[in-house]
């Protein structure tokens, strides 16, 4: 593997914060592709020809096409295929690597951000309101601890995907990828049922008989929902029930 | 039967068969068929990381595949077979004689020469030939995403043209 | 016309909110818990606002945004519900049940809305192919600004109009109110925190070890709760 090439320092720091736009054009047939041309577009203009160039023009038609991952993963894209270019990788093989990069950038965002991370702070933040700690506070750790892993998070994607181009698989096997979402599950599953009695007084106010018995309901409920309802989804019988409730108020 | 879906993704292994399907079915491992990933080293290496530590993955050729489809059929794990074009679905489909049952459109994306059918289905026109082929030997298709949607039956996928 | 003034910073919050959901820059300012309350902010009532975005909040623990699966969004929701929330006294009965419902049917329609959006979105792009298949990085930028500037004027129109829509709803409602507040109340936590509880052990029970987790972290909140009275 060649040296990495040197970008100025602006240049890096433009395409950090292009990323944060990366969804900015998703849809359901290119998706993220043109938020990918988008961000890498600073660093092509490296290319042999410059800015408008030959090389350039080609690059962005190649990556404003198709392409998925993870947002906050896009970087590891966005790197490792600047990378590619910038090294004068042939074109066939650059194809090749972006068919198979989505899947596992896909894979390892979610199971890491979606399933792990964000649950994980939402439950902390519920915990702390359940606690009674005031309203900038809770926004705060929420808001707070959920960037701290976010913006790392891009941040080492686009690094890591520059760094080590074409050979960015070796990065996504990191121990920490691979093992924190068994680590925030387990400390999801603590706070979770530490904040579930908690928060749910916060809401209701004092009364200790009420609460034993919504909380006994939110069990029944719980337990009911993961027996029967496995595939369908909570939210739409939340609304479902609380519409009927509703429409009781106005026809009775 | 531990297969629990015949899916054709043309992202293979990504986070809504890892955890779309994989929580909510609690599958154990995934064989993913295609020859070219199966012969080479560093998308294996690629795909492999996409998979969490308590899933196994294997790569097979169709010819493997099908060697070791007994195998495949009667291992206790949950597995998704996964294939990344309707071509190769569909000849490891006409080569089961029968063993697979049910198949899993999951997601065939936007690209130059493929029609719009739903909005994660683009289809060309040897694709949607290539679905029905897959029909006519006696295969349920259906088009699901994720477990949540309702599957939509190939007629209506073929049917459809808003994406 | 009042009403209509009234409404624009809602929905000017609604736009800025519902665009951090997927468009930029997703840093979860559009979970209920953050734009509940910075509705309850706006109306001066910010433990208020907290209030509902907790309850929306352990619905939308449910919802995580994988793929291309269908989902709510919650920017605009939040901010409906928590607006609604925050301007009705405390001692109302049903505010809370009927907020949270506002809350939920905003979410569903503003999750659509966004399938019409990239819909367009993918419209504009394809009339703008040649550009984009020559490298023309204004075809590039053009198509990114064009999805940024149509997901805020959409999460901000929804999020307007839901308002303007549910607010005489709510007012009719609550002026006679069937359930008693402290039961309408609970009523409304119990359901949220059935769907809250059911979406964690659907994330956290594939992983070992974990189900002794929860139930550890239950006894605890239990007798944090029995020893705070």
């Amino acid at each position: 593997m060649s040296q990495a090439p040197r970008l100025p320092f602006l240049i890096k720091a433009e395409i950090f914060l292009r990323l944060f736009a990366i969804q900015g054009a998703w849809n359901y047939e290119t998706m993220l592709g043109n938020g990918i041309a988008f961000a890498m577009e600073p660093g092509l203009r490296f290319l042999p020809g410059g800015k408008g160039g030959e090389a350039y023009r080609a690059a962005m038609a190649r990556h404003c096409t198709y392409f998925n991952a993870h947002p906050y993963l896009a970087g590891v894209a966005v790197g490792a295929l600047l990378r590619a270019e910038l090294d004068g990788v042939p074109a066939a093989h650059v194809e090749r690597f972006r068919t198979a990069l989505p899947g596992p950038l896909g894979s390892v965002g979610d199971r890491l951000v979606w399933a792990a991370w964000l649950p994980f702070c939402a439950v902390l933040a519920l915990a702390a309101f359940g606690l009674g700690m005031g309203t900038a506070g809770v926004l705060l750790l929420f808001v707070g601890s959920y960037n701290a892993g976010a913006v790392t998070l891009r941040a080492w994607g686009i690094r890591a995907g520059f760094g080590r181009g074409l050979q960015v698989a070796q990065v996504l096997g990191a121990p920490v990828l691979r093992q924190a979402p068994a680590h925030l599950a387990r400390g999801m599953a603590l706070v979770a049922g530490f904040a579930l009695p908690l928060a749910a007084r916060g809401i209701i106010g004092p009364g200790r008989t009420l609460l034993g018995a919504t909380l006994l309901a939110a069990l029944v409920g719980a337990a009911a929902l993961g027996r029967f309802a496995r595939r369908s989804e909570g939210w739409r019988l939340a609304l479902a029930l609380l519409t009927a409730l509703v429409l009781y108020a106005m026809v009775r | 039967m531990a297969v629990e879906l015949f899916r054709i993704d043309d992202r293979l292994i990504h986070g809504q068969v890892v955890v779309g399907w994989g929580q909510p079915l609690d599958i154990q491992r995934i064989v993913m068929v295609d020859d070219a990933v199966a012969a080479s080293e560093w998308e294996r290496e690629l795909y492999r990381m996409g998979v969490p530590e308590e899933m196994s993955v294997e790569f097979l050729t169709v010819d493997a595949a099908l060697a070791a489809l007994d195998a495949i059929l009667a291992d206790a794990r949950r597995t998704i077979v996964l294939t990344g074009d309707v071509e190769t679905m569909r000849r490891l489909v006409a080569g089961s004689a029968g063993r697979i049952t049910t198949v899993n459109i999951g997601g065939l994306h936007h690209r130059s020469g493929r029609a719009p059918c739903l909005r994660y289905v683009y289809l060309t026109p040897e694709e949607r030939e290539g679905l029905q082929a897959i029909e006519s030997l006696g295969v349920t298709v259906t088009a699901q995403d994720v477990p949540v949607c309702d599957p939509v039956p190939l007629s209506d996928v073929l049917a459809s043209t808003g994406a | 016309m009042e009403a209509f003034i009234d409404v624009i910073p809602f929905a000017l919050l609604g736009g800025l909110l519902g665009l951090d959901f997927v468009s930029f820059p997703q840093a979860m300012i559009s979970r209920p818990i953050v734009s509940a309350t910075l509705a309850g902010v706006l109306m001066g009532e910010p433990v208020h606002g907290l209030t509902i975005g907790v309850a929306l909040e352990f619905v939308a623990i449910e919802t995580l945004p994988f793929g291309a699966s269908r989902y709510p969004e919650w920017g605009s929701a939040g901010v409906v519900g928590g607006a609604l929330f925050s301007g009705w006294p405390d001692t109302t009965a049903g505010t809370l049940a009927v907020s949270v419902f506002a809350a939920l049917a905003t979410a569903m329609l503003s999750g659509w809305s966004l399938q019409p959006h990239r819909r367009l979105i993918a419209r504009r792009a394809a009339s703008r192919k040649s550009a984009l298949l020559a490298g023309s990085l204004g075809a590039v930028t053009g198509l990114q600004l064009y999805g940024l500037t149509l997901d805020f004027l959409r999460a901000a129109l929804l999020s307007g109009a839901s308002l303007l829509l549910f607010r005489p709803i709510v007012s009719v409602l609550l002026s006679d109110w069937p359930v008693a507040a402290p039961l309408s109340r609970a009523g409304v936590v119990a359901i949220v925190a059935a769907v809250g509880a059911s979406a964690v052990w659907k994330v956290i029970h594939g992983t070992k070890g974990a189900a002794w987790y929860l139930a550890g972290g239950f006894l605890l909140g239990g007798g944090t709760l029995w020893f705070t009275r």
